[in-house]
């Protein structure tokens, strides 16, 4: 099966399943998780294809601007795709013994948002055209701020909703651009070529704007400093989305994104220095926050911002190795960070708690949960014989081998500490703690909700006490497909004793200082207020709030319900640019123009032209005004006429004949009788402004007539208009033939205005008299 | 302000302007009109009817609501497109045929298209204006 055809099964299997589910009732969930588990065994039976050769499939689609779906799955992709379709599994169980308690249509649209999110993530990890992949990143954005504010009768789910698009869509707009720079400079789109031959990119001039826009992106979406904060707040999300977001997906994208292109970026060791240096101060603020969290759930978000500040460090950093850590720390910070959340989300479930310090004494009560929860923390905390514990060693190896030693340790150490410290006053305390109340479990273990976690938290062992599992098949593989050359991998538990153990030992001894300590330690943490200034979303409520008030001004100010106004700043406007254009522009001012003698006929037509203008500038009557400007309307239509274009006059006749029907219309409205409502200075003001358009326009016009006439459009028109076209009025074809599409648009625009002012007319009507139709 | 000769010709000035306009719409391709035009001049008719007899006749003289009028279209001239889809593989690409020795191609409902957007567009605003308000 083509890679295109499988993700239109996932598509399809998206819109199907909310139907079903809503149908199914309690085993609905089941059913549906059957769609991720199937794409699940698709994508393990290509490990052995893609470990020989990438799987690649083209779809054409704008191919004119190189611009195609071409999916392409190495082993970096399969590790993704993996992830996401493994865990999506266990999210679409869980999910709907979550939220069993709501109406079927809620359950139904929250399994469809979380079925669609993964397709979109499944599309972006294996699309190898940067365009297509944009195309669906920006899908993942949308549906996650779809999954975010899931809860949209809560204020907060709202705000953080709309934050985490505003973040992700805006850092997705700078990454459009860095695309299209690198399409530019490279002369492809696709991410393959760009990889295998990065010279193009790396020797351009625009290599700091292509770093900086792709930066941008990167880092909103995998939410590094200063764009950290909207992470922590979209876990106003259902348990559920948080758990797939957090741990497989979306918040992973920038870190995939900018795995893929580091083999382009290597060859700027600054670009690798900048990340280094966000990653660090993004596991620094992380781990700060992640002491002072209150919520379990935040705890873990802030832990999740600290582990993709760790991955954004380790792909910054230079050697071979920090590939292989990169995607063995992707790999056990999915297993561990998805069985958290949902082990966290257990908790909450039953209890109706969501602070950490109020929970305790639940292992009696939740008993596989504190067995899951335990596991993924040992994991978390790089314990042995966990896999998170394999991972560690290669970060700090990474770390080593790198030239940006020193700092990348130190942070590494510091930070690594608070995540165990994390990892057991989470696993020990709500569990095996003292409880400041006593608990009544709701609903116990549901099997839809525990499979997951145990599963996954098994797995975290399983691949910990034999490394072998998967460091041929999957690591291997997706390391040597970002470091873009192949080398020797040796991914194993035991590496004898290194600096690395040694470091390991180090982080534990702080660790469980930390986690002793942390009672005090978050208690003064909460009292310096000074953190909330700096780390949390103040500089983004600041850029909105000014905004907003920016939009409020210029509102007052130019949108403030005069037309005239409106049509005095436009007209000013027009007016100053094109004289400005005319004013630098090369040659004479005023060009001679050559040409036919001028005809006198057309004489008095303009000077009736002329006249109607002067009159409907100077005369204080409304009615004059519109009669003098019809006068000017029908005189054009007579030069279009007269200088051989009968459908442009033709048009200019019925337009002007309608206008007046119109105008009338909104006379008989207004009051018969008014003064006019311009000041005679006001009146001079208008005709000086008009008369300036006038005076460009009539420049602008000879500046063009003194142009020598390119007939080549002409002609090719003349020529292929029977022939192609079947007409022989050659405006006529080019209209509805030639740039059909140009017309197409333009009647959705006069039909959209034409709504739009119908529309307004009708609330204005119905206010006046209430509930008469039509 | 009605004229009791102006409300009696109104009838026979909107036939003819309507029969007008059609015929502006299908001499398009080979003479000055085509749909825009066409629909101006059609909109000029259910004007004048509007004038002389009324909005609420006018409305029942175009049968269908201004703005499906216009939906519809905005439908047709999409539909028009399809079929270069199927044959050239591009929208819009117009498809030729003769019937009985008339060539006609999908180009004239692409243009009734745009004639029912420029009719209907037109049409919805300005029945507006004109309605009775009693207020």
């Amino acid at each position: 099966m083509d890679l295109s055809t499988v993700l239109l099964v996932s598509l399809a299997g998206s819109i199907a399943a909310p139907f079903v589910v809503a149908r199914t009732g309690a085993a609905g969930g089941w059913i549906a998780a059957a769609l991720p588990a199937a794409l699940f065994a698709y994508f393990f039976a290509q490990i052995g294809a893609v470990g020989v050769a990438p799987i690649v499939d083209v779809v054409s689609w704008v191919p004119s601007l190189g611009i195609d779906l071409t999916f392409r799955l190495d082993g970096f992709s399969l590790l993704f795709a993996l992830l996401i379709t493994g865990i999506g599994t266990f999210v679409t169980l869980y999910a709907s013994s979550y939220m069993s308690g709501k109406p079927p249509f809620a359950r139904a649209q929250f399994l469809f948002y979380i079925l669609m999110f993964m397709t979109a993530m499944l599309a972006t990890v294996s699309a190898d055209n940067l365009v297509s992949l944009f195309v669906f990143w920006e899908m993942t954005s949308l549906l996650s701020f779809l999954l975010v504010g899931f809860q949209s009768e809560d204020e907060k789910a709202r705000k953080a909703a709309l934050q985490s698009l505003l973040v992700t869509a805006g850092g997705g707009l700078a990454l459009l651009a860095g695309i299209i720079l690198i399409g530019v400079e490279a002369g492809t789109f696709s991410l393959a070529a760009i990889t295998a031959n990065p010279a193009p990119v790396l020797e351009s001039p625009l290599l700091p704007a292509i770093v900086a826009c792709v930066l941008i992106g990167a880092f909103t979406k995998s939410a590094q400093f200063p764009f950290h904060f909207w992470l922590p707040n979209a876990m106003k999300a259902p348990t559920p989305a948080s758990a797939y977001l957090h741990s497989a997906t979306m918040v992973k994208l920038g870190v995939y994104l900018l795995a893929r292109l580091d083999p382009v970026f290597a060859g700027a060791p600054w670009v690798g220095a900048t990340l280094v240096a966000f990653g660090g101060l993004t596991m620094l603020i992380a781990a700060v926050q992640a002491l002072r969290a209150i919520e379990l759930k935040a705890v873990l978000a802030y832990s999740t911002v600290a582990s993709l500040g760790t991955l954004v460090m380790l792909i910054g950093l230079d050697g071979p190795v920090s590939s292989v850590a990169v995607v063995g720390f992707i790999l056990a910070h999915a297993l561990y960070k998805a069985t958290l959340f949902f082990c966290a989300g257990i908790v909450i479930h039953a209890t109706h708690e969501t602070r950490l310090r109020a929970l305790g004494g639940l292992a009696k009560l939740l008993p596989l949960t504190a067995a899951a929860t335990v596991l993924a923390s040992f994991s978390m905390a790089g314990l042995p014989p966990f896999i998170g514990f394999i991972s560690k060693e290669y970060l700090f190896e990474a770390k080593l081998e790198s030239s940006l030693d020193t700092i990348a340790v130190i942070i590494g150490v510091l930070v690594n500490a608070v995540m165990v410290a994390v990892a057991g006053v989470l696993a020990l305390k709500p569990f095996f703690g003292r409880a400041k109340k006593p608990f009544e479990v709701e609903h116990g273990e549901q099997p839809g909700m525990i499979v997951g976690p145990i599963l996954l938290a098994v797995t975290g062992v399983a691949f910990g006490l034999v490394p072998s599992l998967v460091a041929y098949a999957l690591i291997t593989p997706a390391a040597i497909a970002i470091a873009g050359a192949p080398f020797e991998v040796s991914f194993k538990l035991w590496h004898g004793f290194t600096p690395m153990l040694a470091l390991s030992g180090l982080v534990v001894a702080l660790g469980v200082t930390l986690a002793w300590f942390w009672d005090p330690i978050h208690v003064a943490l909460r009292r310096r207020r000074a953190f909330d200034e700096v780390f949390l979303d103040r500089g983004y409520d600041l850029v909105l709030d000014r905004t907003m008030a920016l939009a409020r001004w210029s509102t007052k100010v130019l949108q403030n319900g005069d037309l005239r106004i409106y049509a005095a700043v436009v007209s000013a406007s027009v007016t100053g640019l094109l004289a400005y254009g005319l004013l630098v522009g090369e040659g004479p001012l005023l060009p001679a123009v050559a040409g036919e003698p001028v005809r006198p006929y057309l004489l008095v037509v303009c000077a009736l032209i002329v006249a109607g203008c002067v009159v409907a500038a100077a005369v204080p009557s409304l009615v004059s005004a519109i009669v003098a400007v019809g006068l000017s309307g029908y005189g054009l239509a007579l030069v279009f006429l007269l200088n051989g274009g009968p459908d442009l006059a033709l048009t200019q006749f019925s337009v002007e004949t309608l206008f007046v029907v119109i105008v009338m219309a909104v006379l008989l409205k207004l009051p018969i009788v008014a003064r006019s409502s311009r000041t005679r200075g006001e009146r001079w003001l208008d005709g000086a402004v008009s008369a300036a358009f006038a005076a460009c326009v009539l420049v602008a016009t000879l500046w063009i007539a003194a142009k020598p006439f390119n007939p080549e459009l002409t002609e090719y028109f003349a020529v292929t208009s029977v022939p192609e076209g079947f007409g022989r009025n050659v405006v006529n074809v080019i209209l509805v033939d030639f740039r059909a599409l140009d017309t197409f648009g333009e009647i959705a625009v006069v039909a959209f205005a034409a709504l739009g002012a119908w529309a307004l007319l009708r609330t204005g009507a119905s206010a006046k008299r209430p509930r008469k139709e039509v | 302000m009605r004229s009791l000769i102006l409300t009696a010709v109104a009838r026979i000035f909107f036939a003819i302007m309507l029969a007008g306009s059609v015929w502006v719409l299908l001499r398009g391709h080979n003479e000055p009109g085509g749909g825009f035009i066409g629909g101006l001049v059609g909109a000029a008719g259910f004007a004048t009817l509007m004038l002389a007899a009324g909005v609420e006749t006018a409305r029942r003289t175009l049968v269908l609501h201004p703005v499906v009028v216009m939906g519809l279209g905005l439908a047709l001239a999409f539909v028009s497109g399809v079929p270069g889809i199927v044959t050239d593989a591009s929208f819009l690409t117009h498809q030729w045929g003769s019937l009985a020795g008339v060539k006609l191609g999908t180009t004239i409902v692409f243009d009734l298209g745009v004639y029912m957007v420029v009719v209907g567009g037109v049409l919805s605003f300005m029945f507006r204006l004109y309605e009775e308000d009693p207020a």
